[in-house]
């Protein structure tokens, strides 16, 4: 079997990052906003992962279980504003959010 | 990485000791989340609050004169971070005083608003400490997760949802960007501790630079818009005007601190200025966000968007310290940087403190409920003078070291800057400042002059304030006062860590 060199595995999460970023800066609707976020740390855990393998610890998996947490955690925070957003305005369109004006 | 079952042998009682204000504010939240469950009442977990965080605050006053100690591979104590921290409780206990005079006004028992606050402390707590990429995680996640759950907090606010979910997006995006930066770093040393050295192939070999750099980058950026730096500021206004005033302080205070500390320690401990395109990179971020926050702010007559905006400016003068900073003086440079940032929280305190004031005296009586006034306009300010003598005193001593005049410890502040942006010859960053603090008087001093003029509405008396109210205003009268003529006095307390 042959080793995938790490370069490669960088590229990969690099792409996947952009387009979880692209996500979150085209999408309207707030709940694939909170989605595509999920792909942007999702990416960030390939990274560390292949990371970990290359140098061979355990460094990269403990780093993904903690970004797992954090996911999860945020997703929560966002799912709450979320229903608030739905009750409020009975629409998930993220443009909506536009009242203040300094 | 982690504790091992060896550095678990090392955790004895004088490790526990350094780290003694966390434990205790963790050991807080349990007990809080315990006291819920037993008796819901407000007052009793606003006090155990308090205690909790002044017992924390004691506990870490012995710490300030302590060398540095490592505790495990993740945390190390020593005297900044020490400073650093006490600057954190001290604001979160103004803040939890005016959190709890606002909550006061609602029928609801709001338990997880100090839950929530504490946990921001416990963040805040562990990045000032931190020593490695896993903890600064932890902590940054820590604080701005709870966070997002405080600016989103009251319901019935017009801009809760909004300023909620502006927040949460941008911050999520913000920590991925810094988690893919660790990635790569870590990829490409191996290491994820602050003291690891950076091994020397990767300035031979192209991409492992590349990503090398791309990671410090994308790091940068992420802690950037924590301390909104000028490309990365485009929440900030939004999200203090709409998030409740106590909160705003804690987004101004503590977050702030806590951010620019471990951006201090990691730009230290890992020599990210040997790179010429990092230096360039914070020289640019720098600039602009003096010369943005403080044209951004002229036109703004909302009193928390422009403190936004004059807090964009601050963190561009602040990160002059660490462009210019170098190996040999570096206990200066934390002197600067922690002197500075007592100074901002100081002005930040009062100003906050008057705010909240003035707001719950504007408060309607609707029904049973207090409906507080949302916004805040510099015309509220108008003719406080006349009214509330002390009030408008803590006023014009905050704007007057926001803007830098001698004699209050922003000018010292600035000065620390200034003198080591002299011996680093960085004239152009000095020019910057210089311009940025000139445009910044022209909207500090309205705000004075708006305080002496007069107003024949009378409907704002100075009845019935709170003991502590006049307490905590008449002693940062004269903190500040006394600081700005004395600032040896923080100094001492700023003790160097012998290297």
């Amino acid at each position: 079997m042959t080793t995938i060199p790490l370069f490669h595995v960088l590229v990969l999460s690099s792409l996947l990052f952009a387009i979880g970023f692209i996500g979150v800066v085209a999408r309207k609707n707030t709940l694939f906003i909170l989605m595509s976020l999920e792909v942007m740390l999702n990416a960030v855990g390939v990274a560390f992962i292949g990371a970990g393998s290359a140098w061979q610890q355990a460094d990269g998996q403990v780093m993904f279980i903690l970004i797992l947490t954090l996911a999860a955690a945020e997703v929560a925070v966002g799912l709450a504003l979320l229903i608030r957003m739905q009750k409020k305005y009975r629409s998930l369109d993220i443009d909506l959010l536009n009242e203040m004006r300094g | 990485m982690l504790t091992t079952a060896h550095s678990q042998a090392s955790l004895n009682i004088e490790i526990i000791s350094v780290i003694l204000p966390q434990l205790i504010i963790a050991f807080g939240i349990a007990l809080a989340l315990l006291l819920v469950a037993w008796k819901r009442s407000q007052r009793t977990i606003a006090l155990f609050t308090g205690a909790v965080m002044l017992i924390a605050l004691v506990a870490n006053v012995s710490l300030l004169t302590i060398q540095p100690t490592a505790v495990t591979q993740l945390l190390k104590v020593d005297s900044y971070s020490a400073f650093a921290f006490s600057l954190v409780l001290i604001s979160a206990l103004v803040s939890l005083h005016m959190s709890h005079q606002f909550l006061k006004a609602h029928i609801e028992v709001h338990d997880e608003y100090y839950l929530l606050l504490m946990l921001l402390v416990l963040g805040a707590g562990i990045l000032v400490t931190s020593n490695h990429f896993a903890s600064l995680f932890l902590g940054f996640e820590l604080l701005s997760i709870s966070l997002v759950g405080l600016v989103g907090y009251h319901r019935e606010s017009n801009f809760s949802v909004e300023s909620g979910f502006k927040y949460l997006i941008l911050s999520a995006t913000a920590s991925s960007f810094m988690l893919l930066g660790i990635a790569f770093i870590y990829s490409v040393t191996g290491n994820m501790s602050f003291d690891a050295n950076v091994p020397n192939e990767i300035y031979h070999q192209q991409d492992l630079r590349l990503f090398f750099e791309m990671g410090i980058l994308l790091f940068i950026s992420g802690i950037a818009f924590k301390l909104s730096i000028a490309p990365f500021h485009f929440w900030t206004p939004d999200v203090y005007q709409g998030a409740p005033t106590p909160v705003t302080l804690l987004m101004a205070t503590i977050s702030k601190v806590a951010m620019f500390v471990v951006l201090v320690k990691c730009v230290v401990a890992q020599n990210y200025l040997l790179y010429d395109n990092v230096q360039l990179l914070l020289m640019i971020l720098a600039v602009a966000s003096m010369l943005m926050g403080n044209i951004l702010a002229l036109k703004q007559q909302n009193l928390k968007r422009l403190i936004g905006y004059s807090s964009i400016a601050h963190m561009g003068y602040l990160l002059i310290v660490v462009i210019v900073l170098s190996g040999e003086s570096l206990s200066f440079t934390w002197q600067s940087v922690l002197f500075y940032l007592s100074a901002y929280v100081v002005a930040n305190l009062s100003i906050f403190m008057v705010m909240a004031a003035i707001q719950s005296q504007c408060s309607s009586k609707v029904g049973q409920l207090l409906q507080y006034k949302e916004e805040l306009l510099l015309s509220d300010l108008r003719g406080l003078f006349w009214r509330i003598p002390s009030h408008a005193l803590l006023v014009i001593l905050a704007v007057l070291s926001l803007a830098g005049i001698p004699l209050t410890m922003g000018f010292i502040g600035k000065f620390y800057i200034l003198s080591q942006a002299t011996i680093a010859h960085a004239w152009w960053l000095i020019v910057t400042l210089v311009i940025g603090s000139g445009i910044g008087l022209a909207y500090y001093l309205p705000i004075i002059f708006t305080l002496f003029e007069k107003e024949d509405c009378t409907e704002l008396q100075a009845n019935k304030r709170p003991i502590i109210e006049h307490f905590l205003v008449y002693s940062f009268i004269i903190i500040g006062l006394l600081l700005g003529i004395f600032p040896d006095v923080v100094s001492q307390f700023i003790v160097s860590n012998p290297m």
